[in-house]
């Protein structure tokens, strides 16, 4: 009895905490900070979606994103499937697709694990595995096949917008989002402030890891336990969250620097000189254009029209 | 109080300026014109007032930089200091030193169009501005790249093209050169000039290298502690070398050699090499020179020679990529106890990569690096660390700790203190000059000061070798001498081995006893720096260029001279030494050099 309560409690704490523990390092070993740097870097094309109308484009992901909220899971799937076709049109790079792989199956894996385990469907519940009472007391009764498969779902619906955003961002220059939120009455201020984030977002991503290097180059001891070492992993989380601590200065004043010279550098180019801007784009309507605003048209359109007649709709109550 | 300036013209006027809270003042009545289409070399030591000029000068004192201003600055009849920034930029505008922070979007003609953008100019016009921009910068064939993709030199000359696209008639450009190889430098420069002399533009150059600027400017202005204590053309400015050691600020090599040999270059100053070519060619410095080589028995180039013993550090067919392109392909390259090595080679050549991974930055595809013969692990950064001490370019980020002492002791607290260290914390503080400043933040230290800290704080561990990436960039004549003094005292007081990665040519790379030269990511020379430097084709066509003195006795003695003086006194010496033997002086060609 007693060996088997040990063994369902090792294999329970096992089930619960896998998933958060090995996560973080797949993303570390495969992704890293220098990974993010790819994901987050506009990669300079000439293909059809990058000629796209900048407009089209920034109401994609919007088109989309509402379509997989109002969608049912089985149809969702459809969507999700059609959000994957353009990145074959777009032909990324081995090393973006590498890590939006990470970043796509990631949060799925997260999402529906953790749904498994804490979303609790009316009785009566399939357990695939009943947690015993040993690691009950934590809030979960064990894993359900119901919770992973209503995780699954969750998690489709918002990878559709992370799929679509992400094919947006690395096939458009931030200038077009820019034109396009000024065509669509936007402030500059946000143009410019995305513009500025995502020229910056990878700089500073390459600083943060430049520092992290530096520390260790001092001396500091980043190295991180083997997993059987169990008794070094709370002194390797006491030094790794002090390391944030350390720096944090060089990061504040190198970017307190930067900034400062970014602020003068967009005062003497006027921005805010005047309430209305200029633009180099002249964006002629293509065919590809009118294709693309028909299908989301019909697509956005179709949903709406099929969710009011409760075809494929979500069941709501 | 003077009145206003000669239309076009850019002109300070008995300008002060004390920062907010400082006590002593940045500028100092200082008064300076410059007129359409001239180029103007503004240098100093740093700290001198060069930067703080350029930002009063394009208007960005005192709206966005506040202090205490006095005195004026004007274009023509305009007053600049009380304008807007976006207006004054119109009339002059500055590109700062660090391109990276000054292009704010991220494709090439996306950031040239961002002023006109913001002026509201009509589609057309900005199309036009943006055109001629990048036509005049050379960057038209890279107008939809991604900025993240140009190199240092293109990225300065998209921060000069935007910059350009609000049509200043005065371009104010601080250290443009810093960051760049000296490939990348020339066609800055180059494209400067054209601006000058075709779009009668005028530019101020606010930089430290003057041997490359030199050749370009009409004229020189020499600042020290906020004043303006020298302002002529060129050969005048370095007429007389008593302003330039007084201030510690460097004067080109040709300078300095014409004024060590007096008389060999006519009766004007040489500013470049071609000049100081054809001003000795077929007289009897040529002769000498000639003759000195001789005397030294050169031969053809040759490689180096059979390594004695286990190296220090070796690079075994070491090959590095990035996303699929060989960063470093097959490099086999070994460094012996104490040697002092300097790898050098235009920017992207794979000469950082190559060093990080001493340390475990980085992964290589194939090959191995070992330390005393043990290979080192990838990742491991914190094991290698306590055997190979590599300062990074950007010095300030190895800073960590609210005090000197606290930051000489950090390693400690990790690791044991090594029971032979290079320096231990106490003689490090003596020996780096922080005697009664151990209480001090680092913050509190000048530049130099913090670049010497992060040099200690490695060297109190006991590491093997010293890597040194990139550290005399942006420094001035002064900062650089004080930083190889201090390199050679710890040489001499601890034998440590150096590796350094450099552009400094002229300087940190004719110190060392060794140079490798990497083109492309493989070793395309390797040998002391004397016959390295002899190789100028070779450099040029990877993307170096020579020490001046080495291209001079390369263009005097011919390409295939095998070995070459690089300090202006030996090759002084040589030739004087040489005089004699020579056959009788030629006058030098009229009209080979303008007064």
């Amino acid at each position: 009895m007693m060996n088997s309560l040990l063994t369902q409690t090792v294999i329970s704490y096992l089930l619960i905490f896998a998933v958060p523990m090995v996560l973080p390092v797949v993303f570390l070993k495969v992704v890293g900070l220098s990974g993010l740097r790819t994901l987050v870097t506009y990669e300079a094309r000439d293909t059809p979606l990058h000629k796209l109308d900048p407009r089209l484009k920034v109401l994609y992901p919007i088109g989309m994103g509402i379509l997989s909220i109002l969608f049912t899971w089985k149809a969702m799937l459809i969507v999700f499937g059609l959000t994957i076709l353009p990145w074959f049109w777009l032909r990324p790079s081995r090393a973006k697709i590498k890590v939006l792989m990470v970043m796509i199956i990631g949060p799925a894996i997260a999402g529906f694990w953790g749904q498994g385990l804490y979303y609790l469907p009316p009785p009566p519940i399939h357990f695939l595995f009943k947690f015993p009472w040993t690691m009950a007391w934590l809030g979960s009764p064990g894993i359900t096949s119901y919770g992973m498969i209503f995780g699954l779902q969750q998690t489709s619906r918002v990878l559709v917008t992370v799929s679509t955003s992400m094919l947006i961002l690395v096939s458009t220059d931030v200038g077009e989002f820019t034109w396009a939120f000024e065509r669509f009455k936007a402030p500059p201020h946000v143009g410019f402030a995305l513009t500025a984030a995502l020229r910056f977002l990878p700089e500073m991503i390459t600083r943060v890891n430049l520092v992290f290097r530096a520390v260790e180059l001092r001396g500091y001891d980043m190295s991180r336990p083997r997993w059987h070492q169990l008794n070094r992993w709370p002194e390797y989380a006491k030094r790794l969250s002090r390391c944030v601590i350390l720096v944090t200065v060089p990061l504040l004043i190198g970017t307190l620097r930067g900034t400062t010279t970014m602020a003068m550098v967009a005062d003497a180019r006027g921005f805010g000189a005047s309430k209305k801007r200029g633009s180099l784009r002249v964006h002629k309507t293509t065919a590809v254009d009118i294709w693309g605003y028909a299908i989301l048209a019909v697509l956005v359109v179709g949903a709406l029209v099929l969710n009011h007649l409760g075809i494929g709709a979500r069941y709501y109550g | 109080m003077s009145s206003a300036a000669p239309a076009g013209q850019l002109r300070a006027d008995d300008v002060s300026f004390a920062y907010v809270g400082a006590a002593r003042a940045a500028l100092r009545h200082v008064n300076l014109g410059v007129a359409p289409g001239e180029v103007v070399l503004v240098t100093g030591a740093s700290g001198c007032g060069k930067s703080t000029l350029a930002l009063a000068l394009c208007g960005l004192i005192p709206s966005r930089v506040h202090g205490e201003l006095r005195g004026r600055v004007m274009f023509g009849t305009t007053p600049l200091s009380g304008m807007k920034p976006h207006e004054a930029s119109q009339l002059v505008g500055m590109v700062f030193q660090n391109p990276n922070l000054q292009l704010i979007n991220q494709t090439v003609q996306s950031e040239v169009a961002f002023g006109p953008e913001n002026l509201a100019l009509p589609q057309p016009e900005i199309a036009a501005r943006v055109d001629w921009c990048l036509d005049v910068t050379g960057m038209a064939g890279m107008r939809t790249a991604a900025v993240v993709t140009l190199s240092g030199g293109q990225k300065q000359r998209t921060a000069i093209a935007a910059t350009l696209a609000m049509r200043p008639r005065i371009l104010v450009l601080d250290e443009p050169l810093s960051d760049l190889d000296p490939v990348g430098a020339q066609e800055v420069l180059a494209t400067l000039q054209r601006l000058a002399r075709d779009g009668g533009t005028g530019v101020i150059i606010i930089e430290h290298r003057v041997d490359e600027v030199a050749p370009w400017a009409d004229r020189v202005v020499l600042m020290d502690d906020g004043r303006v204590v020298l302002d002529q053309p060129p050969r005048a400015a370095w007429a007389e070398p008593g302003p330039w050691r007084a201030t510690g600020v460097g004067i080109p090599d040709v300078v300095r050699l014409a004024h060590a040999v007096p008389g060999a270059f006519g009766s004007g100053l040489p500013l470049s090499v071609r000049e100081a070519a054809d001003a000795v060619k077929d007289t009897w410095f040529e002769a000498a020179l000639a003759a000195a080589a001789a005397a030294r028995g050169i031969g053809p180039a040759a490689s180096a020679g059979p390594e004695v013993g286990p190296p220090l550090l070796s690079w075994d067919g070491v090959s590095v990529e990035f996303d699929g392109k060989p960063v470093v392909d097959d490099v086999t390259l070994a460094v012996d106890e104490g040697e002092w090595v300097a790898l050098i080679g235009a920017n992207g050549s794979g000469k950082s990569t190559l060093t990080g991974l001493t340390v475990g930055l980085g992964k290589p595809s194939a090959g191995v690096v070992r330390f005393r013969g043990r290979p080192v692990r990838p990742g491991k950064v914190f094991d290698h660390a306590a055997q190979v001490a590599l300062l990074l370019q950007a010095a300030d980020d190895m800073l960590f700790e609210t005090t000197v002492r606290k930051e000489l002791e950090f390693g400690f607290k990790f690791r044991a203190r090594p029971k032979d260290p290079v320096l231990d914390v106490p003689e490090a503080v003596e020996f780096f000059g922080f005697a009664g400043r151990e209480e001090d933040s680092p913050w509190e230290l000048s530049q130099g000061g913090r670049q010497r800290l992060a040099l200690a704080a490695l060297l109190v561990g006991a590491p093997g070798v010293l890597v040194l990436d990139e550290p005399t960039t942006g420094q001035d004549a002064n900062h650089m001498r004080a930083f190889l003094r201090l390199l050679d005292r710890v040489r001499a007081r601890t034998g440590i081995t150096i590796v350094t990665v450099t552009h400094d040519i002229r300087g940190l790379a004719s110190r060392a006893a060794r140079v490798v030269l990497l083109g492309e990511g493989q070793v395309r020379a390797d040998g002391p720096a004397s016959r390295v430097f002899a190789m100028t084709g070779d450099l040029i066509r990877w993307g170096v260029l020579a020490p001046p003195l080495a291209r001079l006795q390369s263009e005097l003695l011919g390409p295939g001279v095998g070995d070459v003086l690089l300090e202006v006194d030996d090759l002084a010496s040589a030739v004087l030494t040489h005089r004699h033997g020579a056959p009788p002086a030629a006058s030098p060609p009229a009209g080979a050099l303008r007064s």
